[in-house]
């Protein structure tokens, strides 16, 4: 860190506060960062980040305070004029539009244009390229960014950044989706932007990045910032101490130390031979037992969730052979595998798995409905006794069936998805990158969750990108490479760096 | 293999898909149906879909802004009853009655636009809403009914009438005395002016590229600083602007304007635009493919009419053609879905 007293500040919110009726979602709160800074900011879901982010890059006004850019008060609440002074926010979902071309999208809403007023396309495409070039970033910029992989829309929306000579950039989650190699290589282009005496702001769940890369970290806790101080003067135990509290700390700190249970109770509930899908993955093999968790892990694009979806009807299998609990089996349809006992918890909760507009007590019961209706009519009363069930067994909050899905937190949303599928007993519980985007504390719940059903007796097949998660949960680990299945490994006789040596990793 | 190739191809350039089956249908029908390919028969094609096209050119603004203007067709039946009753009744010349018809259509567009923006109504209801209303509104000012004596009354400003005019293409470029060309309708003229300038505007300017930010990704234009209110009701202006130029090339085809002026046009122009690549799901869309797409629409019409196919079978066809089109559109979008996964 470069602390020099007189140094305006980049930036300075004093006091801002945003409060939503009722609700304050962000307490008055001081907030800093300096040129050439990388400030991490960190918090459970619902600690009040977003709201943070959004106040500071004038998405939402505040209701209180003031924000100073390099010592000058700026207009609340306007996106534009902060984007106008160079601050500019990569978010977690894509803000590419995807039938526009990649420089289009960089000059989003501010295109040059000509003394006629039409777009500049030759000045805007030598600017892009002139960005490429300075930052050694592979992209054709007349290619429609929809027909880019996700990596290349990340460095499209950093390229967007790059181009408005922000001084600062906001990025949340900036590694949600990306493989090890891609996080790198973010990763120097954050070094390089730092040199360029570019302030970063940081926001992410994976506390390894955090570590690395930042100089210095906020940590927010119930819509305040209660820590704030150089990486060096904390470590990772006491940041998670401070961010979810003692006991969940705790909780989260031990979920690595459990005992394993490979090949569980030694019955096989789901055998896969030689399953193959024409041009997406070929030869996947392996075997569930019951009472273990099983993941499979590998780098974005291998394929993992087509296996996934092959096997539970809702995508084609050109090959292969399946048996579900000792019986053949090849799902036509999801309808089908949920009525054989087979439960899928998809990656993507927004899109596929939650009705967003719905309560929680709709969205728990949605496939256990025959549980609570008779001759076709739904039985109020027996809903919400199932809801309330699961709301207390998940820890859901707010502890109210009747809340709209979509005002939860996205830990609570993953919680009510996995209700969703616990209510139907499936045998066998496949999970989709299941704690992707949520906090340290929800994780730690979900991960006992898991952890109860495998010792109850229950198969547990779960995906997952993230390495610290699969050596924390799984009893065995398999590893998918181009949509071939490589290798099974026991959990216990293998190494972290093993691991990402086969995956293909750096 | 050169099967899947081609098909490639089209996906990359969707408008010449387009142009093809139209060519090919153009064929079709010049070989069996009698009169297609005639001089007559060209110039009923390009006189009655050219204001088509026109509407569904305006039409591709709100669709590419991730809505739909449903209102369309009874505010070319507004238009027309005002420039109607301005000249007939109260003897308001040609040249300041225009203007104001189509004023008051591009006004009762941006009414549509205000519905859709500031009461956050979706689109199919506000419009649907005022589909109702506007057409309410040529019954209240009608002044066929409202005064007897203008029933049969037909108008003869000479401003409005100088658009019902036909351009010998064939004499003013000589070869008149060699085969015998189709006079091209003045409103076909205008069609053409109409879409070179909404080209340049969906694709060269500013708003074109903001318009397809907002249908494409409301929340990315709004934290890009775009006002997307602002776009939004732009784009329903344009859409009642494009109806008040179809009033007035109506009133002036017809010399009157009847209560039912315009009724159902919504359907065609929604299908015109969508068969011409201007996707349901909003953001992308051009002006040349709805253009395209009218003249398609009414190739296959006017064709089976001379083929001998009933008006009502017509009607029927043009729903099944609207549907058509939805699952193409459907089917392309669900296409690069999964080819965003692949790549994902």
């Amino acid at each position: 860190m470069t602390t020099s007293e007189g140094v305006p500040k980049l930036l300075r919110a004093e006091g801002v506060g945003k409060r939503f009726g009722p609700v304050e979602a962000l307490r008055p709160t001081d907030f800093s960062v300096e040129a050439g800074e990388v400030r991490g900011l960190v918090g459970s879901n619902g600690a009040g980040k977003s709201t943070l982010i959004k106040v500071l890059t004038g998405a939402y006004r505040p209701t209180t305070g003031r924000i100073l850019l390099n010592d000058r008060v700026v207009q609340l609440g306007n996106p534009h004029t902060m984007l106008r002074q160079g601050i500019a926010c990569i978010y977690q979902h894509s803000t590419l539009i995807s039938s526009l071309s990649v420089s289009d999208n960089i000059f989003l809403g501010r295109q040059p244009a000509t003394r006629l007023g039409l777009v500049d396309r030759r000045r805007q495409r030598r600017e892009v390229e002139s960005l490429i070039a300075d930052y050694r970033i592979e992209i054709d910029p007349s290619m429609k960014a929809g027909s880019l992989s996700t990596v290349k829309q990340k460095e499209v929306e950093i390229l967007k950044a790059l181009a408005l000579r922000a001084q600062l950039i906001f990025m949340d989650e900036p590694t949600a989706w990306l493989s090890h190699s891609e996080v790198q290589k973010l990763h120097r282009t954050i070094m390089d932007l730092k040199r360029r005496n570019v302030g970063i702001v940081y926001v992410s769940h994976v506390l390894d990045e955090v570590f690395r890369v930042c100089d210095s970290v906020s940590i927010m806790r119930d819509g305040a910032i209660v820590w704030e101080g150089a990486t060096a003067e904390i470590d990772r135990p006491k940041l998670i101490n401070i961010m979810v509290g003692e006991k969940l700390g705790r909780a989260s700190m031990e979920a690595g130390a459990q005992v394993r249970k490979p090949r569980g109770a030694g019955e096989i509930r789901l055998s896969c031979r030689a399953l193959t899908r024409k041009n997406v993955f070929t030869d996947v093999s392996f075997d569930l037992y019951a009472g273990e968790i099983l993941c499979i892990t590998g780098l974005v694009g291998a394929k993992r969730t087509e296996v996934a979806h092959g096997i539970f009807g809702s995508a084609p299998l050109d090959g292969g052979q399946i048996e579900f609990g000792g019986l053949r089996a090849r799902f036509r349809s999801p309808k089908e595998a949920i009525s054989r006992g087979l439960g899928l918890v998809p990656e993507d909760r927004r899109r596929d798995g939650l009705l967003s507009a719905h309560s929680i007590a709709d969205n728990l019961v949605l496939v256990a409905l025959d549980k609570v209706s008779r001759f076709g009519v739904l039985d109020g009363a027996a809903q919400r006794r199932l809801a309330m069930r699961q709301t207390e067994n998940l820890a859901i909050l707010p502890r109210d069936p009747s809340a709209i899905v979509a005002t939860l937190s996205g830990g609570n949303q993953q919680k009510v998805l996995i209700g969703k599928w616990l209510e139907a007993d499936p045998t066998v519980l496949v999970l989709d990158e299941p704690t992707v985007g949520i906090d340290v504390g929800a994780k730690a719940e979900i991960y006992t969750k898991l952890r109860a059903l495998r010792d109850a007796g229950q198969a547990v097949l779960i995906i997952s990108s993230d390495l610290e998660e699969v050596m924390a949960i799984s009893d065995r680990i398999a590893i998918m490479v181009n949509g071939r299945l490589e290798a099974i490994h026991d959990t216990g006789a293998v190494s972290r760096e093993q691991i990402v040596a086969e995956i293909g990793g750096d | 293999m050169f099967e899947f190739e081609s098909i490639a191809v089209l996906r990359r350039f969707p408008g010449l898909a387009l142009l093809i089956l139209f060519i090919v249908l153009f064929s079709l029908f010049s070989v069996f149906a009698r009169r297609f390919l005639s001089a007559a028969n060209i110039e009923d094609l390009l006189a009655g879909y050219s204001f088509m096209a026109i509407l569904a050119i305006g039409q591709a603004f709100p669709i590419i802004a991730r809505g739909v203007d449903l209102s369309v067709g009874s505010n070319v039946g507004l238009g027309a009853m005002i420039l109607f009753d301005l000249n007939a009744i109260f003897g308001v010349p040609g040249y300041a009655a225009i203007p104001l018809a189509i004023a008051a259509c591009a006004l009762a567009g941006a009414l549509n636009g205000l519905l859709v923006t500031l009461l956050r109504l979706q689109p199919f209801v506000a419009t649907l809403a005022t589909l109702a209303a506007y057409r309410g509104g040529v019954y209240a000012i009608s002044g066929r009914q409202l005064y007897p004596e203008f029933a049969m009354h037909s108008i003869r400003d000479p401003w409005i009438h100088s658009l019902e005019a036909y351009v010998d293409v064939g004499r003013s470029l000589g070869l008149g005395r060699l085969m015998k060309f189709p006079s091209i309708p003045l409103s076909f003229l205008i069609l053409i002016g109409v879409a070179t300038a909404a080209q340049i505007v969906l694709s060269r300017t500013r708003f074109g590229l903001d318009l397809k930010t907002v249908g494409g990704n409301r929340e990315a234009a709004h934290l890009a600083g775009i006002a997307v209110n602002r776009i939004q009701v732009a784009a329903y202006t344009l859409s009642g602007f494009s109806a008040g130029l179809v009033a007035v090339i109506l009133v002036a085809r017809f010399t009157t304007a009847t209560e039912a002026a315009g009724t159902g046009m919504e359907l065609t122009t929604i299908a015109a635009a969508v068969i011409g690549g201007v996707s349901l799901q909003g953001g992308t869309g051009n002006a040349f493919g709805p253009m395209l797409g009218a003249f398609l629409l009414g190739v296959i019409l006017i064709g089976l009419t001379l083929m001998g196919i009933s008006q009502f079978t017509q009607q029927i066809l043009t729903g099944l053609i609207l549907l058509g089109a939805v699952l193409y559109d459907r089917t392309t979008w669900d296409h690069e879905q999964a080819a965003h996964a692949r790549n994902g």
